[in-house]
């Protein structure tokens, strides 16, 4: 042993891992390959529904009735009530560039080189700015089209970023309310944080847009959109307030005393030794949220606006589309899980980034 | 630096200081003055609130009764005297209370950009100036939780260091780390005596206490019992609770 050349610990063989997890005892094989053959079997069936004994274009559609595989003419043949919904279609370019220019937005303002508040600020009123000028128009001799009108992805997309801009913030603010150190502040910041979770999203949803109209007075009622994205995004506030705050919570008292001892504000010790550590703490939870979020988008359609499942409905709803549901279905589905994974795989990222040095 | 004027004003006099949690009376008729340029070590039983005292003096808790005086100013709940005086008092805690999520330069720098405004290049000099003088500049880029906990206590006192602080605080800086990395602490803390920093220590390192205090106080159940010089206050002892005290923690 004292003679060993190495300090490396012994490596330890992959097959010999596999053996020792997968087929250990009789029942334990017997397990592993039922659980395989199973997986293999769903693979290999919806590949071959999906890829190999497909329909791909609008003409081959009457093919489809002999065809085992699925129909994605109707994919070809519809894909844009299901990107863009009831807006106009001579316009359909203005509706893509607006999503292009949101998502580029979202993704820069994923990278931290933009993580300032002046940079992010002005990044999302350029985005907001931007998106809205390309759907709204009225501008630069573009037809003004309004949200009624508006929908698909577009207006999905615009909806989640709206709501997650203004609900971050807030929802900051209402975690720090909630700990505030004023008994009163405390509880009120409590009631209103309770009483907007104990409601379901639908009936927010449903107050913003039919009720408040006969509450607010007229030039403050703004557009049904407008008011729906206010309803959800404190709705979703509430949420990330209490994951924000489990985040506070976790972090041990002497950090703030030692802000307070180097003479630092209130403000700079929130934003430069609490709040990133509370980001950092619930984390997973914070990005749980957002998930939810752009799934909860569709919810909007009750309160009549076209977002992408609502399109989507539409879009196999004449003629002789009604039959090839599953294929829009699996369509949007594939859209949801390109954004939501994308989403999910980022927030991994960052645990991983902000892990440096935590051990 | 200290004003001329300044240096014959107490850096700290506590008067009939008293304080309670709840009903729980933790500080009892406390009278206290340090002189400017002064060592005071603080010891006594676990519980008998040295912690409380140290920590009034940078107002990270409240008294009820009496006054507390900074470098002459009052600690009342005049936010700007605060503020002054937490300019001026640096505290170096027994858990570290290093900022995890920033480098080790970054810890140092941080109130040095925010509350003193320097330039990103000054505070970046100040702080490698006070690494070094704690002999650690070479672990800068490194996140606290990738040093030892000498290392770590030692950039805490570097941070607090990089704000020119008046009158340092110490509560229990060597009591959490092992104990072949306490020394490296308490030399920079020796050297920094030498220097002449105000210092007001708890402490149950009584060789440290020999070496740089002038003078040793002893508290139990809130109350300052005894007080004396390191010599008179270890050699003979007055108080019946203080032998028993320095029996204790001088039997093993
Ligand atoms: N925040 C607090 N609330 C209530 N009691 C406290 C609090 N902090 C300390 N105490 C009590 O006050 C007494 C003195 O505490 P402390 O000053 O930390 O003692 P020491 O530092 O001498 O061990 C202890 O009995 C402790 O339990
Ligand atoms: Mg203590």
């Amino acid at each position: 042993m004292a003679n060993t050349p190495t300090t490396l610990p012994p490596t330890i063989p992959l097959t010999h891992t596999i053996k020792q997890n997968l087929f250990s005892s009789p029942f334990n094989t017997l397990v592993t390959l039922l659980t395989a053959a199973f997986f293999i079997t769903i693979t290999y069936k919806f590949v071959d529904w999906a890829f190999i004994s497909s329909i791909w274009s609008t003409e081959d559609e009457p093919l489809c009735k002999e065809a085992t595989g699925a129909c994605w003419s109707v994919i070809d043949a519809r894909h844009r009530i299901i990107f863009f919904g009831l807006f106009p279609y001579e316009e359909h370019w203005r509706s893509t560039l607006a999503c292009v220019v949101m998502i580029a937005t979202i993704i820069a303002s994923c990278v931290p080189w933009f993580w300032s508040t002046a940079k992010l600020s002005t990044l999302w009123l350029l985005g907001f700015c931007t998106f809205y000028i390309l759907m709204h128009g009225g501008l630069f001799g573009l037809s003004v089209i309004t949200p009624e009108r508006w929908g698909g992805l577009a207006l999905t997309i615009f909806i989640f970023a709206a709501v997650s801009i203004i609900g971050m913030p807030l929802s900051i603010v209402l975690a720090l309310g909630r700990r505030s150190k004023l008994p009163v502040i405390a509880r009120l910041f409590g009631l209103f944080i309770d009483f907007f979770r104990s409601l379901p999203l639908l009936t927010i949803l449903f107050t913003a847009a039919v009720i408040t109209p006969f509450l607010l007075p007229g030039w403050l009622q703004g557009d049904k959109l407008y008011r729906v994205i206010a309803g959800f995004a404190i709705f979703f506030a509430c949420y990330q307030a209490e994951n924000i705050r489990a985040g506070l919570q976790a972090i041990p008292p002497g950090q703030d005393e030692a802000g307070l001892t180097l003479g630092l504000s209130y403000m700079q010790r929130v934003t430069r030794i609490q709040l990133p550590q509370a980001f950092r703490n619930s984390l997973p939870a914070i990005v749980n949220q957002f998930v939810i979020t752009f799934k909860e988008t569709s919810i909007v359609t009750i309160v009549g606006f076209f977002e992408i499942l609502a399109s989507g409905s539409a879009a196999f709803g004449t003629g002789k589309w009604t039959v090839y549901y599953i294929e829009v279905y699996v369509f949007i589905a594939a859209i949801y899980f390109i954004f939501v994974f994308s989403l999910s795989r980022y927030g991994a990222y960052l645990e991983r980034k902000l892990r440096v040095g935590h051990g | 630096m200290v004003d001329q004027s300044n240096s014959d004003i107490p850096a700290v006099t506590m008067t009939q200081v008293n304080k309670w949690y709840g009903d729980f009376h933790v500080l009892k008729d406390i009278n206290l003055q340090v002189a400017d340029g002064e060592k005071v070590v603080v010891c006594g039983p676990s519980g008998s609130g040295k912690s409380t005292l140290i920590r009034c003096i940078c107002k990270l808790e409240d008294h009820q009764r009496g006054t507390i005086n900074v470098l002459g100013t009052e600690l009342n709940d005049n936010i700007a005297n605060i503020d002054e005086i937490r300019r001026e008092v640096g505290m170096v805690f027994q858990q570290f209370n290093l900022f995890p999520h920033m480098t080790v330069l970054e810890n140092c720098t941080l109130a040095l950009t925010l509350v003193r405004k320097k330039s990103r290049k000054e505070a970046d000099a100040i702080a490698m100036q006070f690494l070094k003088k704690v002999r650690i500049p070479e672990q800068s880029t490194k996140y606290p939780g990738e040093l030892s906990g000498g290392q770590q206590q030692r950039v805490a006192i570097a941070r607090s260091l990089c704000m020119n602080p008046e009158i340092l605080l110490f509560d229990e800086p060597t009591s959490a780390l092992d104990p072949e990395m306490i020394s490296e602490v308490l030399d920079v803390m020796v050297a920094l005596a030498e220097e002449g920093m105000t210092m007001v220590c708890v402490t149950h390192e009584m060789g440290f206490a020999r070496r740089v205090a002038d003078r040793v106080i002893f508290m139990d159940e809130g109350e300052i019992v005894e007080q004396n010089s390191p010599q008179e206050f270890f050699d003979n002892p007055e108080n019946e609770r203080t032998k028993l005290f320095l029996s204790q923690i001088l039997q093993h």
